[in-house]
């Protein structure tokens, strides 16, 4: 109590300092007044008592100065005019501060920007979930130890006798289609349990969400709707009135019961859904009826778990898989050879973390390369002022300030730098918040483009901008406290004092020059792979080929119905003018998703026991190949007539001919697939499926007519002779029309649409190399400093020189050597250091060695380039010292 | 200083000052100098650099308070003066002073320990 009192007041004290100065010198000199009266008294002259009276009390201005210590708090007052004077010798130095708050913005900026992605996608992976840490996936194992999605029916299995797991919940995303007759928009959602929200630990923030019983029990009975927080806000205008409005869903009334918080994107890391509906209705809302639930084959449910209280992952996977043994014992026909386990949501197979880890890896490592250069061009710049300020500090240290005043005065500087710093890095993030969204892979489902500039991103530029400045100012300010006055006086803080600050800062510099080396090294080798993959043929002409995707799933259309409407559509499409050709398919190649795969059986092959025979496949029109300009090697196209009354046909590519049937003739072999036999009637020539960079993969197609899948995808393909964009409006146009209650999406270029393969290539070389053209911009700044700095404060011995007939372009020669030499070094340090570096990127490479001498001696030759150019400067300006100026000016 | 005077020893300064008042009732900053070294025979000498900054610091905790007003030769002088918090205060220190002065006495005392 008494304490804090006495803190209040002397925290008042620091308030009308100026009246209570006077009060006290009035107090020190009625006093002296009174001492001299006694003293007088005491028989002594005026003078004489004057003079007793002023040795008996001492110093009055030391009086008045630790009376002024007691009375304010001594700390703060000196902070406040640390602060006080740190800004004007920033001002002072408008350029120093200028171009050290610029570079230490650029790194926070840049390395808060990829923090807020790497937490968004990997270390909070599920925003608004409590206790996140404790959620984890359950994937289902096949025999051969690829993961799968689960059955309902293991699910229910393993949620009732799994005792380490307090809750489970399946979780399948689904495009809906919502809307009616006059418009349907496709919205993705997540078919849940009843206690998804519950384990997840969400409050609703309007109505409520599902009970447990409510929507585990019965199937299809249950047509509840939640919706997202965004959804409602862009469809509802975020009326409170939404709940209990009926919204049609695949054509089924649907009612609402709740909105999820405005954090809540749904359960797939770096994905947002909008809407979450009972996984009972799933059977409903994807047409494949009531069984999908009942049967242990159709595993096609995430499922997300969380860990009891205190139970680590490894022990519930155990768990986990003891019990999936027990089912693939129990359940042998379905389940036979199954296992299941558990996984950390960043590992889960599931949304977009996955592809983004070897990119964000990247990133981060050049994120911090260059942050290690703004680190040493920042010490750079406060050395260079130090010295240049060491007549001040002389100057201060003679008239009796402490060591440790000064130190702090100087981090104080510093820390006024950081301040602006992680401001203008924050500005910085918070404007490039939103270009995830531009470099994430585009998925079907909309990624969660917008990574909020939340406390944690804040906390972190703030804490780096000031770990950064510091520990560049730290080392500056101990080496200017270190020195002994009485030294520094007699060198008169001239130049020629600091030859060992020199030194470092040319030390500095080459570090510098060596990081920038290993930047651009890395930038350079992801460009020449990234121009590799992309020089690859994909091996079918993408350039005026439109594509448009279309959902069929909530027309509920029959085999015969579906069929109807691609002829409709496809008729309509081929009387537009410029129009070429027109085909359909279920699968873009190169897009994002991996398609669909059988399992087949050829006949005359005999796999080996372990092999894989799930080959992946197309359906596919007839005169799709013609309009992808893939050539047919043997055999036919498929025909219109190939339908369902006709005898059931394949085609194959060149890799599945090499590996299932070897010499012979392929046309006429007989395939098992669907649960029937297929004739092969030709062979086409091998394309890219999945990725541009992978070998030749066997592949097939199947006549679309013959396999009708309600849930599959549906893709238009038109090729036209015009501009891609007249073929994207006027498809969109024509597949409205056909039938307005088909949602169409994703119209793009074919172009457009396979650049999806370029993803992890564009992504890598694009940043790494705009990171690299900044970490070479600093390091020039830098070593440029460096070099302008040392002519500034040998301007007196050049003169000299100059003076005594040493020639300018010696001198020319002089600085430029000099700038060289530092140049060289780093460049051969950092060579060496890449070339140890680069071995570690090789999973991110393409046709290139991490070691390419190429890219090693032209990133080599462009450093030393710059390195003289940023000396180039400093040395003209050398060679035309003035000396009788030079001389003077001393 | 004259050699002959030692300073004040630390933190017994703000004890003299309450216990000076408490006996003096309200006194100027100079009464209070003198009569503590009135009151050592001479043998203290009170340091204004020191003085002031412990007047101050009593008033922050409470313990006294101040006020302008008029001496006994007519001038103008600042009074302090012990609050209620401050005769407590004298009473406490001033115990527990004496106990600390009992317990060293003891330790000081020549070969007590070993009797």
């Amino acid at each position: 109590m008494r304490t804090l009192r006495a803190w209040f007041s002397r925290a008042a004290g620091l308030f009308q300092k100026e009246r209570r100065d006077r009060e006290l010198a009035d107090e020190i000199e009625s006093n002296l007044r009174m001492h001299i009266d006694d003293n007088v008294r005491a028989g002594m002259t005026p003078a004489e008592a004057r003079r007793q009276a002023l040795l008996k009390f001492g110093s009055v201005e030391s009086a008045k100065e630790s009376y002024r210590d007691q009375r304010g708090i001594p700390l703060l007052e000196t902070l406040w005019q640390d602060v006080h004077f740190g800004l004007r010798m920033l001002r002072k130095s408008a350029s120093f501060t200028i171009v050290a708050v610029l570079t230490l913005a650029l790194g926070v900026g840049a390395n808060a920007t990829v923090f807020s992605w790497v937490r968004a996608l990997l270390l909070n992976p599920l925003p608004g979930v409590v206790a996140a840490n404790h959620v984890v996936a359950l994937e289902t194992l096949t025999p051969d130890g690829s993961w799968e999605p689960t059955s309902y029916l293991d699910f229910r299995d393993l949620r009732d006798n799994c005792k380490l797991v307090e809750a489970m919940s399946v979780t399948k995303p689904m495009a809906l289609a919502v809307g009616d007759r006059e418009s349907v928009e496709r919205v993705w959602g997540e078919a849940v349990s009843g206690n998804f929200f519950e384990m997840l630990g969400i409050e609703p923030a309007l109505g409520r969400f599902f009970s447990t019983g409510e929507v585990d029990q019965q199937q299809s009975a249950h047509p509840l709707l939640i919706i997202s927080h965004s959804y409602w806000v862009s469809h509802y205008h975020a009326d409170p009135g939404v709940i209990g409005a009926s919204v049609r869903i695949n054509h089924f009334p649907y009612t609402v019961i709740g909105v999820a918080p405005e954090e809540f994107h749904g359960s797939m890391p770096g994905l947002s859904f909008d809407a979450w509906v009972p996984a009972t209705m799933y059977g409903q809302l994807a047409s494949t009826g009531d069984n999908t639930l009942l049967d242990r084959k159709w595993r096609t449910f995430r499922v997300l778990a969380r860990l009891a209280p205190g139970v680590s992952i490894g022990e519930a996977r155990a768990e986990v898989e003891s019990h999936a043994k027990d089912l693939a014992r129990d359940d042998a026909s379905t389940n036979e050879g199954m296992s299941a386990t558990l996984l950390p949501m960043w590992e889960s197979h599931y949304g977009i973390q996955g592809s983004m880890l070897g990119p964000l890896s990247i990133l981060m490592t050049a994120c911090g390369l260059v942050l290690l250069i703004v680190c040493a061009n920042l010490a750079n710049l406060e050395l260079a002022r130090a010295t240049a300020r060491q007549k001040e500090f002389v100057l201060r240290l003679a008239l009796g300030a402490s060591r440790s005043r000064l130190i702090r005065q100087f981090l104080t500087e510093c820390s006024l730098v950081a301040a602006a710093g992680s401001l203008g890095g924050i500005a910085i993030a918070s404007w490039l918040k939103g270009t995830l969204a531009w470099f994430l892979p585009r998925s079907s489902v909309p990624a969660l483009g917008h990574v909020p500039v939340d406390i944690g991103v804040l906390f972190f530029a703030i804490t780096l901008a000031f770990a950064v400045a510091l520990v560049a100012g730290l080392a500056t300010a101990l080496r200017v406290a270190g020195r002994k006055a009485d030294e520094m006086l007699k060198t008169g803080g001239r130049a020629s004092s600091s030859a060992h600050s020199n030194r470092l800062r040319g030390l500095l510099a080459t570090s510098e020059m060596a990081l920038a080396v290993v930047a651009m090294i890395s930038a350079g080798l992801l460009l020449e792979s990234f121009r590799n993959v992309s020089k690859i043929r994909p091996g079918f002409d993408a350039p005026h080929v439109a594509v448009a995707q279309l959902d069929l799933s909530a027309a509920s259309y029959n085999a015969q119905q579906a069929n109807n409407f691609y002829q409709r559509l496809q008729q309509k499409l081929e009387r537009q003018p410029g129009v070429n050709a027109v085909s359909y398919a279920d699968y873009v190649p190169l897009s994002f998703s991996r398609g669909s795969w059988e399992k087949l059986q050829i006949r005359g092959y005999i796999p080996a026991p372990s092999e894989d025979m799930d080959i992946y496949r197309s359906l596919i029109s007839p005169g799709y190949f013609n309009l992808m300009k893939i050539s047919i090697f043997e055999g036919r196209d498929f025909r219109s007539s190939d339908d369902m009354d006709a005898p059931p046909v394949l085609i194959v590519n060149q890799e599945f001919v090499r590996r299932f049937i070897g010499r012979g003739t392929a046309v006429g072999r007989q395939v098992h697939g669907w649960g029937n036999w297929f004739t092969i009637v030709g062979v086409v020539a091998d394309s890219k499926v999945f990725r541009l960079t992978e070998p030749p993969v066997p592949y097939f197609y199947a006549p679309m007519r013959q396999i009708y899948r309600p849930e599959m995808g549906l893709v238009f393909f038109v090729r036209t002779e015009g501009s891609d964009n007249g073929a994207i409006s006027m498809l969109q146009n024509e597949a409205r029309a056909a039938d307005p209650t088909i949602p169409v999406f994703d119209v793009m270029s074919l172009n457009d649409e396979i650049s999806v393969s370029l993803f992890t290539q564009r992504i890598s070389a694009g940043l790494v190399s705009v990171l690299g053209g900044v970490a070479l911009l600093l390091a020039a700044l830098g070593l440029f400093g460096v070099m302008a700095y040392s002519v500034a404060q040998r301007t007196n011995e050049i003169g000299i020189r100059i003076a005594l007939g040493a020639q300018r372009k010696h001198v020319f020669a002089m600085v430029l050597g000099q700038g060289t030499r530092v140049a060289l070094l780093g460049i051969a340090i950092g060579t060496l250091a890449a070339w140890a570096v680069t071995r570690l990127m090789i999973g991110a490479l393409y046709g290139v060695m991490p070691s390419d001498p190429l890219t090693f001696c032209a990133v080599s030759l462009l450093l030393l380039a710059v390195a003289l150019l940023a000396s180039y400067v400093p040395a003209r300006r050398a060679m035309s010292v003035d000396p009788m100026v030079a001389l003077k000016y001393e | 200083m004259t050699a002959a005077k030692s300073d004040v020893r630390q933190g017994t300064l703000a004890l003299m000052v309450l216990k000076t008042l408490q006996t003096m009732g309200a006194l100027h900053g100079y009464g209070i100098a003198r009569r503590i070294e009135q009151t050592s025979g001479n043998r203290l000498a009170v340091n204004y650099g020191t003085l002031y900054p412990a007047l101050l610091k009593l008033q922050q905790d409470g313990y006294i308070s101040s006020e302008w007003g008029v001496s006994d030769n007519n001038r103008k002088a600042k009074y302090y003066k012990l609050t209620r918090a401050g005769h407590k205060q004298v009473e406490k220190e001033v115990g527990e002073w004496e106990q600390t002065n009992a317990i060293l006495a003891r330790f000081l005392a020549p070969d007590q320990e070993t009797q």
